[in-house]
């Protein structure tokens, strides 16, 4: 069952428009609720009027900050106000730090009751000092959450080897600062919810998001009830790509069934956001600054880097702790770095908070990693593959945190496989095998280049996080097993996780695909799978099967019908960072990721065509190779977003262009024409079947192939995205290419 | 005001306000949440559907235009097997999330119509106005490019 490109289950449903999404439940009797932002970057709220609001015909209940039994939410920090408001009992709940804050949710019952009403909310503010850039609020003038001594609230080091032998080694020294920028998710799906009380007296939340049971345990603190009477289910998704991790409408909704239920109201609630309220009001991929120095020898080895890197946390921390931790090891790449010395700063801000997007702060760090790599080897005049080969992690040695990395590290095959492939097309003209060398230059303004990287990215949570999942597997029949029916939490946001669990279970069980039945994704019937982030959910997931589907086959073995498995899968401990040197095996394991291309910029217009893809990606075992295959292509292409046409603008703590008339996600013609995806397997010691996590790899070694690319094709090297037209052509103006008019 | 439509081949006659946007009208009154809305600004294409046989971005057009109209909505488009489209895009993996699906499979039924060869260049220049998020687009060409030379020009 492994290994074969099942067709989807649920794409009946999505080819054929029956799919529910939450937008598109229905329910009797539903109310419509509207969420009120405060639009406040930073303000003190001083008073708040909602007698006109709640005068609006129709109008049911209008709920505030003191409405919230525990007035604080976080994934990883509860230093998030459910609502921001006056009579809380959470201390600073009146301080908006955020326009995407809260400030009140209308229940009424029709949507533009609903809307009116929240337009007749009267709010008093007191303006206080809105900090946007990291820098200065490093500078402690303003403080942001008041609680906190300091706007700077996480700091990672590492300290490693001797930096004055490192520099003294090196021969070549490349010293820069980059700069990139936040990235909105734009999953197609706006959020949307429903709520009401089920059967069983449970506050039930049918919302797209992606771990159940954090969203049950965040509903509940905020509500102050058992987790046990609060019940989450995901209906369809609509894309997440790490947006849809932190709480968007889940506690509101929750919130607003539980008030009815007190007012004796037994109907139903929906919500559904527009794409400007969901731009407002969710996190974004962190824009972060980094100075940096690289040291090499003559002969290519790496002797020494320096590194201080400040991430935007933005308003609250979301996951940027973790995020940062990410960068903070992925800044060095796969390499082996003799001398380090690395300081990490997540920093409070008024900018709209910084959260999880596929990658997870590698993008952010490669990005840094693989430019300085690529000019290294200019600077050494050694081709950057081999470049990289020369210096990549070999099993036991020490990484950048001073241990090994896990078992299984395939860095190596990537690097050669990708550029291998890349070169095949090439073979018969002078070019030599591997080599990254220019590509002749077409007349006029198009000029043509070619750029390489690779990276590594974490899978699973770090830094000393409890990683579990959970399954259970049930097989049903007499003599024979008949069916088999696997209950899982975890959540398929598109990437068609579910298909993938039920072939593993197949596979486990020893029967066909058609036998296995899944119940996915809802608190009542399943166990914590973790989150589907972290390119950690098939190979989690894949742990936990194999466990329960073991205990299941021996109780039919003893004659049990149905035979019953559960199991918790747990992997081996991680560990924090060293506060002092950064010592520490942070990470249950790894994949690995290269990926070469050619570019072609017009340089006179500063627009970039990517004319050819390679992406080498080691899974370690694929279970489905078209979905593996689809989320290379999607991967990229999000990729290509990133680095080219995406350009969120963000003034005083203010979105400017949170629409797609004005953000612009890349269109079907925007794209590489071409994405060849090189499915590698070499097995993951500790994965099931020897699975690897894949998903976000493809997105992080792009942005810098594709500046290493430009600089082939111009000479100019860019250290900040997005490479709009503008910015491209701005900069090769102001850098003065020879015969750029 | 009063409105009558031709949806999937059924007829309603529905009071609306003048300002209900069609996209609202059939998610809303006729309970078809196939059509999905994807934005504020008719960029993404999530909402195309067929009017009088041309592909429309449903929430472009007011419900009270299209009075009098012929409309086909992707829950319309399977006549007791899957069209070739809407089996082309599951056989080509043409969907991740599935929430641009249905407009990606309205757009391309229209663009292949007459055109059993249609080539790369032309599927990516016909479905420049819907937005996918997840996929790359890569399968969603080959998806359309299979069912274009199995609707055979029709
Ligand atoms: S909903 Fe986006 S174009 Fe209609
Ligand atoms: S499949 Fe998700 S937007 Fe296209």
């Amino acid at each position: 069952m492994l290994g074969k490109s099942i067709f989807r289950d649920d794409a009946h449903g999505k080819v054929t428009g029956s799919a529910l999404y939450p937008g598109d439940i229905e329910k009797d009797h539903f109310l419509h609720a509207k969420l009120l932002f405060t639009g406040q970057p930073h303000a003190r709220m001083i008073r708040m009027d909602t007698a006109a609001a709640e005068a609006v015909p129709g109008v049911v209940c209008i709920l505030k900050a003191e409405d919230v039994p525990v007035n604080e939410h976080g994934l990883v920090m509860l230093d998030q106000p459910v609502m921001v408001g006056l009579n809380s009992k959470k201390p600073f709940s009146d301080v908006s730090r955020w326009e995407g804050d809260r400030a009140a949710m209308i229940v009424a019952e029709t949507e533009e009751a609903a809307a009116r009403a929240r337009d007749l909310i009267e709010i008093e503010w007191e303006q206080l000092p809105v900090v946007t850039s990291p820098v200065e609020a490093m500078r402690d003038e303003t403080i942001i959450h008041g609680e906190e001594p300091s706007n700077v609230y996480k700091h990672y080091r590492i300290r490693k080897g001797e930096m004055a032998a490192g520099w003294a080694a090196a021969d070549v020294i490349v010293e820069e600062t980059y700069q990139v920028p936040m990235q909105e998710h734009a999953y197609l799906q706006p959020e949307a919810g429903v709520s009401y009380i089920d059967e069983e007296g449970r506050v039930t939340v049918e919302v797209a998001g992606q771990w159940t049971h954090e969203d049950q345990t965040l509903i509940a603190h905020a509500l102050d009830i058992p987790k046990e009477q609060v019940r989450v289910i995901y209906p369809a998704i609509g894309g997440a790509f790490g947006g849809r991790e932190d709480m968007s409408v889940q506690i509101v909704l929750a919130l607003a069934s539980q008030r009815l239920r007190e007012m004796g109201i037994n109907r139903p609630v929906r919500i559904q956001w527009t794409r400007e309220e969901s731009v407002i009001g969710h996190h974004k991929r962190h824009a972060v600054t980094i100075h940096t120095r690289w040291g090499a020898a003559k002969t290519g080895e790496l002797t020494a880097i320096e590194v201080e890197m400040i991430l935007d946390a933005g308003s609250y921390n979301c996951t940027s702790n973790k995020v940062l931790g990410n960068a903070h090891l992925t800044v060095a790449g796969p390499y082996r770095i003799p001398n380090a010395h690395i300081d990490s700063y997540a920093v409070y801000t008024n900018n709209c908070p910084g959260g999880a997007f596929r990658g997870f702060g590698a993008p952010q760090g490669c990005f840094v990693a693989e430019s300085q790599m690529n000019k290294l080897a200019i600077a050494l005049g050694i081709d950057p593959v081999e470049l990289r080969l020369k210096n990549v992690l070999r099993e036991g040695e020490a990484s950048i945190t001073d241990t090994p990395l896990p078992a299984g590290i395939s860095i190596k095959t990537v690097i050669e496989q990708c550029a291998d492939k890349f070169e095949e097309p090439f073979s018969g003209a002078q070019v030599l095998p591997r080599s990254f060398q220019s590509l002749p230059a077409d007349p006029k303004a198009l000029r043509r280049g070619r750029g390489f990287a690779c990276a590594l990215k974490n899978i699973g949570f770090s830094f000393g996080f409890p990683e579990r999942s959970e399954a259970y597997v049930e097989l049903r029949g007499r003599g024979e097993i008949d069916r088999v029916v696997v209950r899982h939490a975890g959540a398929d946001v598109g990437q068609g996780a579910h298909t993938a669990f039920k072939q593993m279970v197949a596979e486990a069980v020893g029967v066909p695909y058609e036998k296995v039945e899944g119940v996915f994704s809802d608190t009542a019937y399943t166990g914590d799978s973790g989150s589907a982030s972290a390119s950690r959910l098939t190979w989690m997931t894949g742990n936990a099967i194999r466990g329960a589907v073991e205990k299941a086959l021996t109780l039919w073995k003893q004659e049990e019908r149905p035979a019953v498995g559960f199991f918790r899968y747990q992997p081996p401990p991680t560990e924090m960072l060293d506060d002092k040197t950064g010592k520490s095996n942070p990470n249950i394991t790894y994949g690995y990721v290269a990926e070469a291309v050619d570019v072609t910029v017009d340089i006179e217009t500063g627009h970039i065509t990517i004319d050819r893809v390679v992406c080498a990606n080691d899974v370690g075992r694929a279970v489905n190779p078209n979905l593996i295959e689809g989320q290379i292509e999607g991967a990229v292409v999000q990729a290509f977003g990133y680095a080219v046409t995406e350009n969120l603008q963000s003034k005083n703590g203010h979105i400017l262009n949170p629409r797609f008339s004005t953000y612009l996600i890349p269109g079907i013609r925007d794209v590489p024409q071409k994405v060849e995806s090189l499915i590698i397997e070499e097995p993951d010691p500790q994965g099931p079947w020897g699975v690897r996590g894949m998903a976000e790899m493809p997105f992080i070694p792009l942005a810098p192939a594709i500046t290493a690319a430009l600089y082939d094709a111009t000479g100019v090297w860019f250290n900040e995205l997005p490479l709009t037209p503008g910015n491209v052509r701005m900069r090769l103006k102001n850098t003065l290419v020879p015969d750029l008019t | 005001m009063q409105i009558t439509i031709t949806v999937n081949g059924t007829t309603h006659t529905r009071d609306v306000e003048p300002r209900t946007l069609l996209v609202d009208f059939l998610r809303d009154h006729l309970g078809l949440t196939g059509t999905n809305i994807g934005c504020d600004t008719s960029q993404c294409g999530a909402c195309t559907i067929h009017m009088d046989s041309q592909s429309v971005k449903s929430c472009t057009v007011l419900a009270v235009q299209a009075d009098g109209a012929d409309l086909t909505t992707i829950e319309g488009l399977a006549n007791g097997s899957l069209h070739p489209m809407q089996q082309a895009f599951w056989d080509n993996h043409g969907l991740q999330c599935g929430y641009c699906t249905p407009g990606m499979i309205m757009s391309a039924t229209k663009l292949v119509e007459g055109n059993p060869g249609i080539s790369e260049a032309e599927i990516r220049h016909g479905l420049e106005g819907n937005i996918c998020r997840c996929t790359g687009y890569q399968n969603i060409v080959k998806a359309v490019q299979q069912a274009a030379g199995e609707m055979g020009g029709d």
